[in-house]
């Protein structure tokens, strides 16, 4: 049975915790187990962190990877951005100069991080770690629904010269393995617009979230999937945002792991999806 | 004649508390930062050994006021820092002692705001009287070398180390859907955030962000 420290991030806890309730019972569905991280910071957030220090966000960075690394585990991730931050900390903290001047900060707080565990997204260890026809096994109600996938931009990190639609692809084939159909728009790449949102809503809203929206509208989805919790916000705030301009959308958006803990028949109503700001509820109503 | 470690070591023994750090970048020249409160007590020290005021420089530095007090010590640059904060940028005058610095301290109060207090001759130096008050040509916006934007985050990460602490409401619901409270992050342990504060200490980046650690509020920060 293969254990994972549980990286939940900032905004899973705060504004998805339907996500953190979903990921738990797919993961015991699945036999994955799983540990806290007890005292676990903000990632720090792969865009702010870029603004704001480098020492400082390496550092914490590597505090994070360092309590998952006292566990002996590697480390899973629901967010896109948590991801990109720990995975991009954990390639600098193999390197010597890094990771000398990162562990001579992480020392003075009794800690040190060595670089001998991994950071996975929970679609690469779902994919890999499972695999496909597990997935299948554990499906009880096949979803008959018409979705679609927004990977997200940090999904397509990879190492240099690696193939960066290699886990997209397999996010696709999670939710192919539901029993959905996966709808392909030529915009699915475009980024929701959550980044730009701090600096410029009405930009993000216009030039990301509306064209999406408008396309996906078109193809006439019932959903949309997502496997990071901030295009999961900025395609719910931002539908109900969006208002405000005269555009009317009522699409669901949901995270993976909730789909698959529908698929995998876990009630509706035990995995809180009021939490979602868009109609998700009444989508699982109809699988119900 | 003194040399420059002698100049360091009179600093030294004179305001113990008030040296915040000094150098000797190179020959005939010593750096200090001193304790705003400690303005008058280097001063007499070095203006007992001979010294002469060149010029106060100010500069301002979005969060602080620099003052660069210059003097002159037997050839020798010696040059003291002084950082005040502009929620309340007010220093001791050192213009009785030394007459030098009355259009010194002057020039920085109508150019950038400091009061010197106890001046003995306030008053616009090179700026017309009828400048509106609170008008300070070399002034610049209240706020720290972050964008603007990313302030609330970089506030909230020093803080509580999220992006936002949960709210009670938040607690609440979660509660409600069967999980803890609060997730095993740093804010939920009063231990786990001391050493996360601890370690964003270390690395300087509260001090940059103009981070008051009091108030657990980033100085400047537009509301």
């Amino acid at each position: 049975m293969k254990k994972y420290a549980l990286f939940l991030g900032c905004m899973i806890p705060q504004r998805l915790p339907s996500a953190e309730l979903a990921m738990r019972k797919v993961f015991n569905s699945l036999g994955l187990r799983i540990a806290e991280m007890t005292g676990y910071t903000c990632c720090p957030d792969p865009i702010l962190a870029r603004l704001m220090d480098r020492r400082v966000a390496l550092s914490m960075s590597a505090r994070n990877l360092s309590i998952a690394e006292g566990q002996g585990l590697d480390v899973v991730v629901l967010c896109n951005g948590c991801y990109e931050t720990l995975w991009e900390a954990n390639e600098f903290m193999k390197r010597g100069e890094t990771s000398k001047e990162i562990n001579e900060l992480l020392a003075k707080v009794g800690r040190r991080y060595d670089g001998t565990i991994n950071v996975r997204h929970v679609v690469e260890v779902l994919h890999e770690d499972v695999g496909i026809e597990a997935i299948k096994n554990q499906v009880k109600k096949p979803l008959g629904l018409k979705l679609a996938v927004h990977p997200g931009c940090h999904l397509f990190r990879e190492e240099n010269g690696g193939d960066i639609w290699r886990k997209p692809k397999q996010f696709e084939e999670l939710v192919s393995a539901t029993g959905a159909e996966v709808v392909r728009s030529d915009i699915d790449q475009l980024c929701c617009g959550f980044p730009t949102s701090h600096v410029d809503e009405e930009f993000s809203l216009k030039h990301n979230l509306l064209p999406k929206l408008e396309r996906y509208q078109h193809i006439g989805v019932d959903g949309i999937v997502v496997v990071c919790p901030a295009c999961n916000v900025q395609f719910e705030s931002g539908q109900l945002a969006l208002r405000r301009y005269g555009a009317k959308f009522s699409i669901p958006c949901l995270h993976l792991v909730e789909l698959l803990a529908l698929a995998f028949g876990v009630p509706a109503k035990k995995l809180s999806l009021e939490f979602h700001r868009s109609p998700v509820s009444q989508l699982a109503a109809r699988i119900e | 004649m003194m040399e420059e470690v002698e100049i360091v070591e009179l600093l030294k023994k004179n305001i113990p508390d008030g040296l915040l750090s000094v150098a000797t970048p190179r020959v005939r020249k010593v750096s200090a930062e001193i304790a705003p409160a400690t303005i008058r007590k280097a001063a007499e020290t070095l203006l007992g050994k001979g010294a002469r005021l060149i010029i106060i420089a100010a500069v301002d530095a979005g969060l602080d006021v620099d003052l660069l007090y210059h003097f002159d010590l037997e050839g020798k640059v010696v040059v003291l820092k002084v950082k005040l904060g502009k929620e309340n940028p007010e220093i001791d005058t050192v213009a009785d002692l030394t007459p030098t610095a009355e259009w010194a301290e002057n020039e920085a109060a109508e150019l950038c705001g400091v009061r010197f207090k106890d001046h003995p001759k306030p008053g616009h130096l090179v700026l017309s009287d009828k400048l509106p008050e609170g008008t300070f040509p070399l002034g610049k916006p209240f706020k720290s070398k972050l964008p603007d934007e990313i302030c609330p985050v970089a506030e909230a990460v020093i803080t509580v180390g999220a992006t936002a602490p949960i709210s009670s409401l938040m607690e609440r619901r979660r509660v409600e859907a069967g999980l803890p409270p609060q997730p095993p992050a740093s804010y939920s342990s009063e231990p786990q955030l001391k050493e996360v504060h601890e370690l964003i200490r270390q690395t300087n980046f509260s001090k940059q962000a103009g981070y008051d650690w009091e108030r657990k509020k980033l100085r400047g920060m537009k509301k």
